[in-house]
């Protein structure tokens, strides 16, 4: 029983960190600095040169790990990729998934016990650098010029210098560039039919919620609205968090990222929690929004609700989605890069593969892994399927289009997706990013016209001299810090005392100081001002 | 004096009645709106909440559930195996700790009884266990690792050492001046008089068998393996996840009902062991213990 | 030792008959209960769980330091006490009744119906819950306007929340707790009834003087086995029904979902750990406590 209870803990910590990793350190790097150094592309000098034959007489069986479900044909998957790799590198793969109950969990314990495994899914937001830097992965620089000679010439340096902790690469990102911020989707043919000016500011988001609150008579953020105000508190203000979910701790503007601070003290916060307040009594969540389990896209979808916090890409699945199920609506995304008119791509190790240090076959599984990178027949048949059963090619070969020709209108065809992002690399990539949401390549190159480098994201913290802190903290954000934002205290006032008193009393100004000095050494390291 | 009697036996019975029909009742109408909240649509549960009677009737989420047949019979032929032989052989391992621990004649039943209920007390944690599994015993990926970690519970010892402390010391004694080994005394004589705690711990085996899913997902990664209310538990997983911003990298063709099927989930795993349960009411026959002795 | 060889000699088989079940407790819970160490180290993955730097009592700062360990204490044994203690009154007397009630049907029925709850998961309990008492279409507040009464804002109210919570942990122990307290029934003799009968006893001195004495040796040994738990507890329970709604934490916050908040976001072994051995010893000490006071006035009903 108490084995359970350890295990929920983590366990349940599950989808609610992974949530908040993604909104979080979702945003990740782009281009993190000019004077990046220099051992990535010695490096590749000596691996073009060394092209010794690699001894591969002893055939191997590699574990493989990735996240999610499987698909029911995955076992046929793995038998051809295995002939391909056998006649190839004579190795073969056992690809396991974590399913997604408790992949946290499961993700720990397969790191933490040693377990004989060849390659993981690796991503910052599965804690890549707080596992990296405390020993889970093997170091892989010596090992990639000479057994990922392709990959290793094509993948940018910026890239491996965002795989980089403490001066060594542990994981192979994937090279697939993506902007993920934060933004709220809502509903466009309402906003019209209201009479609200477009959505381009807090004015005209509280303005939109209004008349969807008195005139629609719908709650607004009609679920869990945590997120929602989160994420917009944050964008508002320009803070960024600090090397993944930095909790009260944030640089207060992109220009000045040296300038930390614990925003519950800021008179921005007080502005914004009265605010909050308001919005709360307006109606536009209602009372039991922090334990409300349900989604605010769900409402949205189903006509009673008004908005929805999502991200770029996933706010084009929805959209997509939602449109396909109610016909006639119109949904609209207002991405909070706006705000600021700034956007930071999603850094390379967002997602990634990592072998864990008990792996005895490092050599062959990277072996494997340049093969699936760089050779589409194993790309297209472990990231679509295969080819005119789960997909079939359009007209100009660039596209995987599911269901396949011929299986359009079949009632029982389950369409191949399994979690191919550690792998996926642009050039081989033949699938549509957001769903296809027409709106999206817009966005995207909205996003790529102000595009930052993300100078927060790769900054590595493990709290570990301020651990106790850190969790008293977090504990308080929670009891204390998350009613306030949500309005949902009777005295603004007296609640933001107790929680500037309570946070302080955590330790909050030991994890400042923290996460300060971890800041400017990384700032000073990359030259950053 | 006759009358007297009877009257407080009505107003007994009338109490019961009122009751445990009340309990019954309050337990019974959840079930009831989960088992309505599986056949509802989702729209309709998101926009409306639960209700007796939904105003549209839908099979969506038993579609999602059996969209693989296979795999979910797959899944009902590995937990009622599994159910079957781990309470056969839980069982006997728990009736006869309880029965060596329930001998006055046995000097060290106190220390031992400590032994065994310290465990429910501390524990390792989650991670020397797993590797104990794991890397030592080598279980991953087998059904041994749904069995045999969980075989026994010091919970359930203790319980069996009470309820056989009921039955009279005198009857292995005897049995003992005629000749019987412990072993004989066990098997022939105290386990058929225990055949309403047999049936109690017997049930309580199976269900944590039936409802395990803990294990699989630790330790399971072949999906024909999987277990019936672990299968579920990922289905379950899986349509929440999509719901997360991670979905925004999964394949949108498959978008289960996640609410519904929740429900849907409830009502499957539950069925056929509602069909155990008055098999074991059998057992819970009134005076078995002393009709056995006179015999 | 020469006591343990005589009691060897004399009982082998019974030995033997047990040693299957110590082989699984040695294996599956001692063996690993060496994780007990990892509270009092930094993890790393270079030292594993030896070689990771010993910091003495540093892991269990997190508990103490902010001044809330003893509320949660508190809150943790009063709502443990209130599941164990109101529970096991309800299961007896549910027992009871089930076992004199005369409608052989009406048993069968209700005991069968009383064991549903038992499936139902906690996901969906914290899904009637907010079903039934949310402000914007629950149950309670539709029928509290529909009879002209003010709605009630339960979200935003601590008060009513112990007795929600402690009403649904009781409802979905019921027909479990009651199996055990029937079965216990069962093997009391029918010859004392008959007796009591012929000497004139109506039904309540019956159940007085004869049914509730005989049950108290598996009532204590309930308790008993439970108060060792007293400060574990029923995560599922209040991490579905409250969620992440500091609003009610006053009131329901126990010291499962305290670390559980605590370490979500950054989560550490050793911190981990460190919060399970207080329970532990917690509870070990008071289950010693007991159990010595129990043995002294009454030894058969003692757990050891």
């Amino acid at each position: 029983m108490s084995k359970k209870t350890i295990g929920l803990l983590m366990t349940t910590a599950l989808l609610a960190t992974a949530l908040a990793g993604c909104s979080g350190n979702g945003n990740g790097n782009g281009s993190g600095g000019s004077e990046a150094n220099a051992n990535a592309g010695a490096a590749a000098n000596s691996g073009s040169g060394e092209a010794k034959a690699i001894d591969t007489s002893k055939k191997v069986e590699l574990v493989w790990y990735v996240l999610g479900d499987g698909h029911a044909d995955s076992p046929k998957i793995q038998d051809q990729i295995n002939a391909m790799l056998e006649k190839d590198i004579n190795a073969t793969i056992k690809l396991n998934f974590t399913t997604w109950n408790d992949w946290q969990t499961k993700y720990n314990l397969l790191l933490t016990s040693g377990e004989k495994v060849d390659m993981v899914f690796a991503s910052t937001w599965a804690d890549y650098y707080k596992f990296a830097d405390q020993g889970a992965f093997k170091e892989l620089n010596d090992l990639l010029p000479t057994y990922m000679p392709e990959t290793w010439k094509a993948v940018p340096k910026q890239d491996w210098d965002e795989a980089t902790v403490n001066g060594k690469i542990y994981a192979v990102p994937s090279t697939y560039p993506e902007y993920t911020p934060d933004g709220l989707v809502y509903r466009e043919d309402w906003r019209k039919e209201l009479n609200v000016p477009e959505i381009k500011d807090l004015d005209s988001i509280e303005a939109y919620l209004d008349a969807v609150k008195t005139q629609k008579k719908v709650t607004p953020i009609n679920g869990k609205a945590w997120n929602e105000v989160f994420t917009l508190f944050k964008a508002y203000h320009g803070y960024e968090q600090i090397g993944g979910d930095s909790g009260v701790i944030v640089a207060k503007s992109y220009d000045a990222p040296r300038d930390i601070v614990n925003y519950a003290e800021t008179p921005e916060f007080e502005q914004f929690v009265k605010r909050m307040k308001t919005w709360s009594q307006k109606g536009f969540w209602t009372s039991d929004t922090l334990s409300s389990q349900k989604e605010a896209g769900d409402a949205l979808k189903a006509g009673t609700g008004g908005a929805y916090w999502r991200n770029a890409p996933g706010a084009g699945g929805f959209i997509v989605d939602a449109e396909k199920t109610n016909k006639g609506t119109d949904y609209a995304y207002f991405p909070f890069t706006r705000f600021h008119g700034y956007a930071m791509p999603t850094l390379s190790v967002n997602n990634a593969m990592a072998v864990p240090k008990s792996s005895k076959n490092a050599e062959r599984s990277l072996m494997a892994l340049e093969k699936i990178r760089t050779d589409s027949r194993y790309f297209d048949l472990l990231t679509y399927g295969i080819q005119d059963t789960h997909y079939s090619l359009s007209d100009d070969g660039k596209l995987a289009i599911s269901p396949p020709k011929g299986k359009e209108n079949d009632k029982n065809f389950k369409g191949y997706g399994i979690t191919s992002w550690g792998w996926r690399v642009t050039s081989l990539a033949k699938e549509q990013q957001a769903g296809g949401w027409t709106e999206f390549p817009a966005l995207m190159e909205e996003f790529k016209a102000e595009s930052k480098p993300n100078i927060f994201a790769p900054i590595i913290m493990d709290y570990k001299p301020v651990k106790s802190q850190q969790a008293a903290v977090n504990q308080v954000i929670q009891q204390y810090g998350m009613p306030l934002m949500m309005g949902l205290v009777p005295d603004v006032d007296k609640a933001l005392e107790t929680y500037r008193k309570q946070l302080k009393a955590a330790g909050v100004d030991q994890v400042l100081a923290y996460v300060q000095e971890q800041a400017n050494a990384y700032f000073d390291e990359k030259g950053i001002q | 004096m006759k009358i007297r009697t009877e009257r407080s036996t009505v107003l007994f019975n009338t109490i019961g009645y009122v009751l445990i029909s009340l309990f019954a009742l309050l337990c019974l109408l959840p079930f009831l709106l989960v088992l309505s909240g599986s056949f509802s649509s989702e729209q309709e549960i998101i926009a409306e909440g639960f209700k007796l009677i939904p105003d549209q009737w839908s099979l969506e989420a038993y579609r999602a559930v059996f969209s693989n047949p296979e795999q979910i019979f797959d899944a009902y032929r590995v937990t009622i195996l599994l159910t079957l032989a781990g309470t056969a052989l839980g069982l006997f391992l728990t009736s006869m700790a309880g029965y060596v621990l329930s001998r006055q004649e046995f000097k060290y039943r106190n220390s031992l009884s400590f032994f065994i209920y310290f465990t429910t007390l501390f524990s390792g944690g989650l991670i020397p266990w797993y590797i104990l599994i794991v890397n030592y015993l080598q279980l991953k990926d087998s059904y041994l690792a749904l069995l045999v970690p969980v075989l026994v519970s010091a919970w359930n010892i203790i319980l069996m050492k009470n309820f056989m402390k009921s039955i009279p010391e005198s009857i292995p004694e005897s049995a003992k001046i005629d000749g019987a080994g412990e072993f004989t005394i066990y098997l022939k004589l105290i386990l058929p008089l225990s055949a309403p705690s047999l049936a109690t711990i017997g049930l309580f085996m199976a269900l944590g068998f039936w409802n395990d899913w803990f294990m699989a997902n630790l330790f399971i990664t072949t999906e024909s393996k999987y277990p019936l209310q672990f299968l579920l538990y990922k289905i379950l997983a899986s349509a929440a996840v999509l719901k997360t911003s991670i979905a925004g990298n999964l394949s949108p063709d498959f978008k289960p009902p996640a609410e519904t099927l929740k429900m849907a989930a409830a009502i499957i795993v539950t069925g056929p062991i509602v069909f155990l349960y008055p098999f074991v009411q059998r057992f819970f026959v009134k005076g078995l213990t002393i009709g056995a002795v006179k015999g | 030792m020469q006591g343990f060889l005589r009691e060897w000699s004399r009982n082998r088989m019974l030995f033997l008959m047990i040693a299957p079940t110590l082989l699984f407790f040695v294996v599956f819970s001692y063996l690993p209960m060496i994780g007990v160490y990892y509270a009092f180290t930094n993890f790393s993955f270079d030292g594993g769980l030896f070689g990771s730097e010993f910091v003495g009592m540093q892991n269990f700062r997190f508990l103490y330091e902010s001044g809330v360990l003893w509320t949660l204490t508190k809150n943790t044994v009063l709502y443990n006490l209130a599941f164990i203690l109101l529970g096991n009154a309800l299961q007896l007397i549910c027992a009871i009744f089930l076992s004199e009630l005369p409608g052989k049907w009406f048993r069968k029925i209700t005991q069968s119906v009383m064991f549903l709850p038992f499936f139902v998961s906690f996901v969906l309990v914290g899904a009637f819950v907010f079903n039934l008492f949310n402000s914007s279409n629950g149950l309670v507040n539709t029928v509290l306007v529909q009879l002209g009464f003010q709605p009630y804002d339960f979200y935003l109210n601590t008060a009513p929340w112990k007795y929600i919570i402690v009403f649904f942990n009781l409802w979905k122990g019921l027909g479990y707790g009651t199996i055990i307290y029937l079965a216990a029934i069962m093997s009391i003799s029918d010859e004392y009834h008959e007796a009591a009968k012929i000497d004139g006893a109506n039904i309540f001195q019956r159940i007085r003087h004869i049914t509730l004495p005989l049950l108290v040796p598996t009532f204590i040994l309930l308790i008993l086995l439970s108060l060792g738990g007293i400060l574990k507890g029923q995560f599922d329970l209040f991490y579905q029904i409250i969620g992440n709604n500091g609003v009610l934490f006053n009131s329901t916050d126990i010291i499962d979902t305290y670390v559980y908040r605590s370490l979500a976001v950054n989560f550490d072994i050793g911190m981990g750990t460190a919060a399970g051995l207080y329970q532990s010893f917690f509870g070990l000490i008071l289950v010693l406590a007991v159990n010595y006071v129990i043995r002294k006035t009454r030894e058969d009903y003692a757990l050891f």
